[in-house]
C-alpha cells in the first residue's frame, strides 16, 4: 500500500495547489509492477519484470485544467511539478471560453485491495514457464501445426489518490491473463485459433483454474480445422455469436459511442465522435427489446471495478440501453453538468500516473435473456455461430462496423455443422442491434477484459471489461474476408 | 517559478547514462549485460470545440537491464534511476535469467560498432514548452473562429534521451526531439483534417495545414452517397500512408521463413507496380530517422522495394544470422516515390481525372486477412466525387476491403513524394496517387 513519504508528498502538491488560488487539485501516486512472459513456437522468448512508479498532478484553475508527472518521487520534484501544473492551468485558463465546473462528489477516504488467493508475483518463475512450454508443445503436437505462442500476463498497481476535496483513496489492484494460439499451414494458407482467460482482477488462481494443457489439442485441432474449411459464400445469414466475441462488438458499438466526452466533441480529432448525441437520450431505438446493456463499475473482479475512478468518484451502475432504448452515458465529473446530471457515474480513468484521467467505457455488458445457446441456434435455418475476436473496424461515429472473429461454424436447419474460413459481417449499429431477437440465459454469462483500448492524445489504454451470454442476430450481411473481387 | 519555457526537466546526459550503466556493468554476474534508457519528456495540448480542453507535459525516465546466463535471459525495468532501485532491477533480472528455459534464440549484443551521428534533436523543439504549444493552438483556433468553425487537434513536442550499453562496449546514446500538429475542423456534419510531424517544431506549418482543413471542410458541406463498388481513386498521401504502412508491418522475416506471411515466396519478385520504390532514409530532414535501433544496430539508408521488386524483410538478429544476413536494415524512415512523370500537385492529379473517388485520409484500417493482406477500415474527413477534373460533391464516407497488394500493382498517376502522417502511422514520404480499382464494401450514414 501507499507509505507515509507518499502522503507527504500528497500533502506537499495539494498545499501549493491551494496556494496558487486553484479551485480543485488532485495527485495520484502510483507505483506499478508488470511480468510479461511471452512463448513463441516452443521457447520462451522474452520475460519482463517492470517497474513504473511516478506521479501526476491535475490542477483546475478558474476552469481549466493543467497537468504535469514526473517519475522522480522526491520532496524537490513534488513541489516542482504541482507548481508546472498549476501554471499549466493559468495558461490554460487564459483562453478558456467555457469554464469547467465538476460535478459534486461526496468525500471519501477508502482502502481498495483485489481479493486474491494466489498472489501471481510470488508464484514460482518454472512453474510458469513450464506451463507456457507445455502448452506450446501440445500446441506443436497435432500435425498442420507450424506455429505456437501463449503468454502469462500479471499487474498490481498500488496507487493513492488524494483531492484537494479531502477525498483519500488508497489502491492494491491486481490482475492478470493467460493466452495461447495455434497458427496451422495448409497448401499455403494459414490460419490461426487462440485460447485465452478473460483478463480479470483476480491472482494467478485465474490461471489455474484454467485448464490449458486439456484446452491446447482442441485449438490445435480448431486450428487445422480452420486452414482447411472452405471460405465462407457472401450472404445475409443469421449470427449466432459467443460472449467473448459480442465483447467485442459491445465495446465497439455501444461502449464508445456512450462515452459523453465523445459526444460533446472532445475526440473529434482522434477517436471521433458519436451518433449517440443527447437529443437521443430516451427516445432513441439503439436495439430490439431484447438489448438491454448496462453499465456496472460495481461488479467485482472486473478491471473497472476499482471501486472509484480517478475523479475520486464512486463506481457504480447504470443503464445505458434499457429494453432497446438508449437511455445513458459514461461521464465524469466535467463532462456530467453539462447534460444536466447532478453526478458524475464515475467513468474518469488514465492508464497510469503519466496521464491525465477522462471519460472511459464503463462495464457495459448485454444482460442476459430467457434462452438456451442451443434454442437459440435450434431456431436458425442457415446462419454462423462465431467465437473469439477477429478483425474489426468502425467508423469515427461508430455508425459503420465490419468484424471477424477466431472460429466460425456453419449453422443449418438448427445444428452447429463444419468450420468456415474467412468470416467476415458488417452493419450498421442501431440496425445490427435491432436485429437481435434472442440472448442466452444467465447461466451462459461470460466476462472478457480489455486493456489495449485506444484513446485521447497523448494515447491512452483503457481497461474495462464486457459481459454477455450469446446472442442471435437476424439477417446479417457476410462477405468473404479476402480478396477485392 | 517559470517552468512554461521548457527548462524542465534536464533529461539525462550521456556521461550520466555511461555512470549508469557501468554501475549496472560492475555489479552483474551474468555472461552479458545490456542497459538501455529511454528518458522521456512530452507536452500535448489539446484543443476541442475551439477551447483548450487539456495541457499536459510529463517526464518518465526508464531505465531496462537484460542480462543472460548462457543461453538463459531475463529483462527487469525501472523508472527509479536511484542506485538502490537499480542494484534492485539488476537483480531482478539476474533471478528471471537464471530460472529461465534456455532460449534456443538469444544472441549475444551485438558488437560494439559506430552509429550514425544525425541530429534528431532540433534545439527549438527540445525547449518548446507549454507556452509555445498553446500559442500553436491558439493559432489553429483563431482561424476556425474566423469562420465560425469548430477546431479540435493536438499540438505536442517530445525529447527523448535514448541509450543502449553493453558489456562487451557496446554503447550508443542519443537526443531525440519531434513536434507534432494535427486538426480535425468541423463545419456542421462536414469535417476537414490535416497533420504534421516533424524533428522541428518550427516546421508544423501550422497556418499553411489550418486553412487546408477549413478548406475542406468547408467543401464537405450536403455529401452525397454512392453506392458500394469499385472505383478509380485518388489517394491523398495520408490515406497512401494508412495502406502501405500495414504493408511495412507484415515485412517480419521470420514469418516469411515459416510460412505464415502475405509475402511468402516472393522475395525478389514484384509485388507492387514496377515503378514504385521504397527506401529508408534516416538522414532525409523530413523524416524521423535514428542513428541506431533499440537493439543496438546502426540505422542506414536501405531499399526495400526497388522498381516493384521486394528486396528486403525486417529481421530479428537470430533470424538474420540463420539466413545469412549480415547487415539487418532499418525501416523508421520511410520513403517511397514512383519513376516517371510526376504531376505537380494533387489539384493536377484530379484535374487529370475523368472519373474517380478523392480520398483525405482512412481510418481504423485492420487486417482482415493476413495471407492476402487484405485491410479493411474507412475514409475520413474529406471523400469527394471527381468527375471530368473537377470536385463535384462530397460523398459520404466508405468502408473499403482491399489489399495494398493488389491496389498498387498498376498506378495511374502520381505526385511527387510528400510528407505525411496520420493518428495510425508514422512519419513517411510518400506521393499522392490515382489508382484505377480500388474496392469499396459499404457506406456509412454521413
Amino acid at each position: 500500500m501507499s507509505t507515509p513519504a507518499w502522503e507527504e508528498f500528497a500533502e506537499l502538491a495539494l498545499k501549493r495547489i491551494a496556494a496558487s488560488g486553484a479551485e480543485y487539485g488532485d495527485i495520484r501516486v502510483q507505483d506499478s509492477s508488470t511480468e510479461h512472459i511471452q512463448g513463441e513456437d516452443r521457447r520462451i522468448a522474452s520475460i519482463r519484470d517492470v517497474k513504473d512508479i511516478g506521479f501526476g498532478v491535475r490542477v483546475l484553475y478558474h476552469g481549466a485544467w493543467g497537468f504535469a508527472a514526473s517519475s522522480i518521487l522526491s520532496l524537490e520534484e513534488v513541489p516542482r511539478v504541482a507548481d508546472l501544473a498549476v501554471e499549466i492551468a493559468k495558461s490554460s485558463a487564459s483562453v478558456a471560453i467555457e469554464k469547467v465546473r465538476l460535478a459534486p462528489e461526496p468525500v471519501h477516504r477508502d482502502r481498495i485491495v483485489t481479493p486474491y488467493r494466489l498472489d501471481p508475483f510470488s508464484v514460482p518463475l518454472e512453474k510458469k514457464t513450464d506451463l507456457l512450454l507445455n502448452t506450446m508443445a501440445l500446441l506443436q503436437r497435432k500435425s498442420g501445426i507450424a506455429r505456437s505462442s501463449a503468454s502469462l500476463w500479471a499487474r498490481r498497481d498500488r496507487k493513492l489518490f488524494v483531492s484537494s476535496e479531502g477525498t483519500q483513496v488508497e489502491f492494491d489492484l491486481l490482475a492478470g491473463q493467460g493466452e495461447c494460439t495455434a497458427t496451422a499451414l495448409c497448401e499455403g494458407r494459414f490460419a490461426s485459433r487462440s485460447f485465452n482467460t478473460p483478463h480479470l482482477r483476480k491472482g494467478y488462481e485465474l490461471i489455474e483454474e484454467t485448464d490449458f494443457l486439456r484446452e491446447a489439442p482442441h485449438v490445435a485441432d480448431q486450428a487445422v480445422e480452420k486452414v482447411k474449411a472452405p471460405a465462407v459464400d457472401a450472404g445475409r445469414y443469421d449470427l449466432v455469436l459467443d460472449p467473448e466475441h459480442l465483447s467485442l462488438t459491445i465495446h465497439e458499438s455501444c461502449g464508445h459511442p456512450s462515452e459523453l466526452d465523445r459526444v460533446l466533441g472532445y475526440e473529434a480529432n482522434y477517436a471521433g465522435t458519436s451518433f449517440l448525441t443527447t437529443e437521443k437520450r430516451n427516445n432513441f431505438r439503439y436495439g430490439s427489446r431484447h438489448v438491454s446493456l448496462v453499465a456496472d463499475n460495481t461488479e467485482s473482479e472486473t478491471l473497472a471495478g476499482t471501486g472509484y475512478d480517478d475523479d475520486g468518484v464512486m463506481c457504480q451502475r447504470w443503464d445505458i440501453v434499457r429494453n432497446g432504448i438508449f437511455v445513458g452515458y459514461c461521464t465524469n465529473r466535467e463532462v456530467a453538468p453539462k447534460i444536466g446530471e447532478s453526478r458524475s457515474c464515475g467513468s474518469n480513468r488514465a492508464d497510469g500516473w503519466a496521464n491525465i484521467p477522462m471519460v472511459r467505457i464503463a462495464n457495459i455488458g448485454l444482460e442476459p435473456g430467457e434462452a438456451t445457446r442451443d434454442q437459440l441456434i435450434a431456431d436458425v435455418k442457415r446462419g454462423i455461430y462465431i467465437e473469439g475476436h477477429g478483425s474489426y473496424s468502425i467508423d469515427q461515429r461508430r455508425y459503420n462496423f465490419q468484424f471477424g472473429g477466431d472460429a466460425f461454424w456453419l449453422i443449418e436447419n438448427g445444428r452447429r455443422t463444419h468450420m468456415l474460413r474467412d468470416v467476415v459481417y458488417h452493419g450498421i449499429t442501431p440496425e445490427f442491434w435491432s436485429s437481435c431477437d434472442g440472448v442466452a440465459d444467465r447461466s451462459f454469462r461470460q466476462r472478457y477484459g480489455f486493456i489495449t483500448c485506444g484513446k485521447g492524445q497523448p494515447g491512452q489504454s483503457g481497461w474495462m471489461t464486457h459481459a454477455a451470454s450469446p446472442a442471435r442476430f437476424r439477417q446479417v450481411q457476410v462477405i468473404r474476408g479476402e480478396g477485392s473481387s | 517559478m517559470t517552468v512554461l519555457n521548457g527548462t524542465w526537466p534536464k533529461l539525462t546526459n550521456s556521461d550520466e547514462f555511461r555512470f549508469l550503466s557501468d554501475l549496472v556493468m560492475t555489479r552483474s554476474s551474468a555472461d552479458h549485460t545490456i542497459v538501455s534508457l529511454r528518458d522521456h519528456h512530452a507536452g500535448t495540448t489539446r484543443f476541442a470545440n475551439n477551447q483548450v480542453i487539456q495541457n499536459v507535459d510529463a517526464r518518465r525516465g526508464s531505465l531496462a537491464v537484460t542480462v543472460a546466463f548462457g543461453g538463459r535471459h531475463g529483462t527487469a525495468g525501472t523508472t527509479d534511476f536511484t542506485a538502490g532501485a537499480i542494484q534492485d532491477t539488476l537483480a531482478r533480472a539476474e533471478r528471471i535469467a537464471r530460472i529461465s528455459p534456455v532460449d534456443p534464440e538469444y544472441l549475444p549484443p551485438p558488437e560494439p560498432c559506430q552509429f550514425p551521428v544525425r541530429e534528431p534533436a532540433k534545439p527549438e523543439t527540445m525547449t518548446a514548452g507549454p507556452a509555445k504549444r498553446l500559442e500553436y493552438a491558439n493559432e489553429a483556433i483563431g482561424h476556425c473562429r474566423m469562420e465560425n468553425i469548430m477546431a479540435a487537434g493536438v499540438v505536442s513536442s517530445s525529447s527523448t534521451a535514448v541509450g543502449i550499453a553493453a558489456d562487451n562496449g557496446l554503447f550508443g546514446y542519443e537526443q531525440r526531439a519531434d513536434a507534432r500538429f494535427s486538426l480535425t475542423v468541423q463545419a456542421g456534419d462536414a469535417t476537414g483534417w490535416s497533420a504534421a510531424a516533424h524533428r522541428s517544431i518550427d516546421h508544423l506549418r501550422i497556418q499553411e495545414r489550418t486553412l487546408a482543413a477549413i478548406a475542406k471542410s468547408k467543401r464537405g458541406r450536403d455529401a452525397w452517397e454512392l453506392p458500394a463498388g469499385h472505383y478509380p481513386v485518388i489517394l491523398e498521401p495520408a490515406a497512401v500512408a494508412g495502406l502501405w504502412a500495414w504493408l511495412i508491418w507484415s515485412l517480419d522475416a521470420k514469418s516469411y521463413m515459416k510460412g505464415t506471411s502475405p509475402f511468402a515466396g516472393k522475395l525478389g519478385q514484384a509485388i507492387v507496380d514496377e515503378r514504385l520504390t521504397l527506401n529508408n532514409l534516416p538522414d532525409h530532414a523530413d523524416l524521423l530517422g535514428e542513428g541506431f535501433t533499440h537493439e543496438g544496430l546502426p540505422s542506414t539508408s536501405s531499399e526495400w522495394i526497388d522498381h516493384g521488386i521486394l528486396r528486403q524483410l525486417t529481421y530479428d538478429r537470430f533470424t538474420a544470422k540463420e539466413h545469412g544476413v549480415n547487415t539487418i536494415p532499418t525501416l523508421e524512415a520511410p520513403a517511397l516515390s514512383v519513376e516517371g512523370p510526376q504531376a505537380h500537385s494533387i489539384q493536377e492529379l484530379i484535374r487529370g481525372a475523368e472519373h474517380a473517388i478523392l480520398v483525405t485520409n482512412f481510418w481504423y484500417v485492420r487486417p482482415v486477412n493476413p495471407r492476402d493482406l487484405t485491410l479493411t477500415g474507412m475514409t475520413r474527413d474529406g471523400t469527394f466525387l471527381v468527375e471530368k477534373g473537377e470536385i463535384v460533391t462530397p460523398i459520404r464516407n466508405f468502408r473499403f476491403h482491399e489489399s495494398p497488394l493488389q491496389a498498387f500493382r498498376h498506378l495511374t498517376a502520381w505526385t511527387a513524394p510528400m510528407e505525411a502522417v496520420t493518428s495510425e502511422t508514422g512519419k513517411m514520404l510518400v506521393p499522392a496517387m490515382a489508382l484505377p480499382h480500388f474496392h469499396f464494401s459499404s457506406v456509412t450514414r454521413f
